[in-house]
């Protein structure tokens, strides 16, 4: 079944102040796109304005969860969550007072994920056995890496169709950010996801990403259609690698 | 001071059977103000409103208080849920609910006091219930059955609160909207209907608070401002947002005053819960059983 993401004509801003300009984009059934750029550009703007955390000044933001459409704009985040759609969001806000085990239960609280709670957690416990031997120790005590891996296992007991991943790499170790992004290609892989992730760390995202859009102050710079091509990019190398 | 085994042990007793109503009482509070940061200082004063209907219920219906207080309970969760909507619309939403919220809920307790002046005078009421006159007697330690009813009716009541908090999906997320409101929005729950939901289980809890304390002592409408500063201390001394905390708390704070009054007199044992609240905050300020 489809499951796939569409942006037509997007602006958004927080008051007076634009952030983003003229944004399309599609993000395909079972594609990994990635949303690259420097701090700053829009990238988080955008993921919100698809989760329903800012409301878009103009266009329109449009997701297919099996097959169905949905208009997501004037939708409140828990309804959005409510279809089909997960975030891993920046800076993981997870619940620091609640045990690893209360924070992955909480994940399954959207009614069609409820009666499949246990074989989610058990999937959840399998994929990440860390969180298994923490599962009774509080989310805040952990470290930045096992948060990141609960923020993804939360975001997996909605039983998502689409995932989100917001600045995954943010805060944490070289080695850790490596093995984030492995992870979220290796969930990707085996519950068939479809993956928007915006990311400024470019040589990683781009390790698994099939496409790639680079936002640039709020436009679209480029689009690529292959990793290759955004690899060879002026646009990144100039952003990224320091090249004129 | 005389001090005698006999004295210690029924103080003990009583003191256990008067933290269980402090449970009652403090169950709301921790609810309301530990988790959902709403200083709801009226909390009380509908407590007093929750005795007054159980007196009513028995002198005009003939209804049992036990019995009457569930029904009471339903109408104060739908009540307190409405509330709640209510108190966001005004006050929360636009980030007005520290001081105005204050406020608002002072005069709420005002307008509750008054209204049951209004209609029920000044005078201290008492209900009889005479299936709970019996006082067993074990060895030499006294437990009249009017004081041990209210107190396993108060942890039965925290228990099974403490049940649906840790056991269901929206119990879960009344735990996590406390910690961040924002975030519990991403498993896709709404964070003010979950308030909303809490706050209403808080308003039950306060009427059957209300329910027990007229079976315990003889109430008149201003009664509820007693009970203000231990509720409140007991949420502290428990940790805020913990019910096992809670429950600790006003076991200890209970017997605390039992023994206060037993050895010192009664006139120290008000004292009791601020001094426990001070020393909490001294040195332990996450408290007893705070995560």
């Amino acid at each position: 079944m489809a499951n796939s993401i569409t942006i037509e004509g997007l602006h958004a801003g927080y008051g007076a102040v634009r952030v983003l300009t003229g944004i399309d984009m599609h993000v395909a059934s079972g594609e990994t796109v990635a949303l690259l750029g420097t701090n700053g550009n829009g990238k988080s703007t955008l993921i919100k304005c698809i989760t329903g955390q800012v409301r878009p000044t103009q266009g329109r933001v449009l997701a297919t969860i099996e097959g169905k459409p949905h208009d997501l704009v004037g939708r409140a985040t828990q309804d959005i969550i409510g279809l089909g759609i997960a975030i891993v969001p920046e800076g993981r806000r997870l619940f620091p007072k609640l045990t690893v085990e209360e924070n992955l239960l909480l994940g399954a609280f959207r009614a069609a994920a409820r009666p499949r709670r246990e074989e989610s957690l058990a999937f959840c416990y399998e994929a990440f056995p860390r969180l298994k031997e923490r599962r009774a120790q509080l989310a805040g005590s952990m470290s930045g890496g096992e948060q990141q891996m609960l923020a993804i296992g939360r975001s997996l007991m909605t039983l998502p169709k689409i995932l989100l991943v917001d600045e995954p790499s943010v805060g944490l170790a070289p080695i850790l950010v490596a093995r984030t992004i492995d992870t979220i290609a290796e969930m990707k892989q085996r519950l068939g996801l479809t993956v928007l992730m915006a990311e400024q760390n470019f040589p990683q995202a781009i390790r698994i990403a099939d496409r790639g859009y680079v936002l640039v102050h709020g436009r679209i710079e480029l689009s690529a259609d292959d990793p290759q091509s955004l690899k060879n990019s002026d646009i990144v190398r100039r952003l990224y690698l320091g090249g004129a | 001071m005389n001090f005698s085994w006999d004295l210690l042990l029924n103080a003990v007793t009583s003191g256990i059977m008067l933290g269980g109503f402090y449970a009652a009482v403090a169950v709301g509070i921790t609810i309301a103000f530990g988790m959902l940061d709403i200083v709801n200082i009226a909390h009380p004063a509908f407590m007093v409103l929750g005795a007054f209907l159980a007196f009513l219920s028995i002198n005009t219906l003939g209804i049992d208080p036990f019995l009457s207080a569930l029904g009471f309970a339903a109408i104060a969760f739908v009540f307190g849920r409405y509330f709640y909507r209510a108190y966001y619309h005004f006050f929360e939403r636009r980030g007005d609910d520290s001081l105005q919220g204050l406020a608002f809920f002072f005069g709420i307790m005002f307008i509750v006091e008054i209204s049951l002046v209004l209609i029920f005078g000044v005078d201290y009421r008492l209900i009889d219930l005479p299936y709970l006159a019996t006082t067993y007697e074990i060895g030499i330690v006294q437990i009249p059955l009017r004081l041990a009813a209210p107190c396993l009716a108060g942890v039965a009541m925290l228990v099974a609160i403490q049940f649906y908090l840790s056991r269901t999906f929206t119990g879960r997320a009344i735990l996590a909207v406390a910690q961040d409101l924002e975030a519990v929005r991403f498993v896709g729950a709404d964070p003010i209907r979950t308030k909303e939901i809490a706050f209403g289980i808080a308003m039950a809890s306060a009427i059957v608070a209300g329910v027990l304390l007229i079976i315990i002592q003889s109430v008149e409408p201003s009664i509820g401002r007693e009970f203000i500063g231990r509720a409140f201390a007991i949420c502290v001394l428990g940790g805020m947002t913990s019910l096992p905390g809670t429950l600790l708390a006003a076991m200890i704070l209970g017997i605390a005053e039992t023994m206060t009054s037993t050895f010192f007199g009664p006139s120290w044992s008000p004292a009791v819960a601020f001094g426990l609240l001070l020393l909490t905050l001294a040195f332990k300020p996450s408290g007893l059983l705070g995560r």
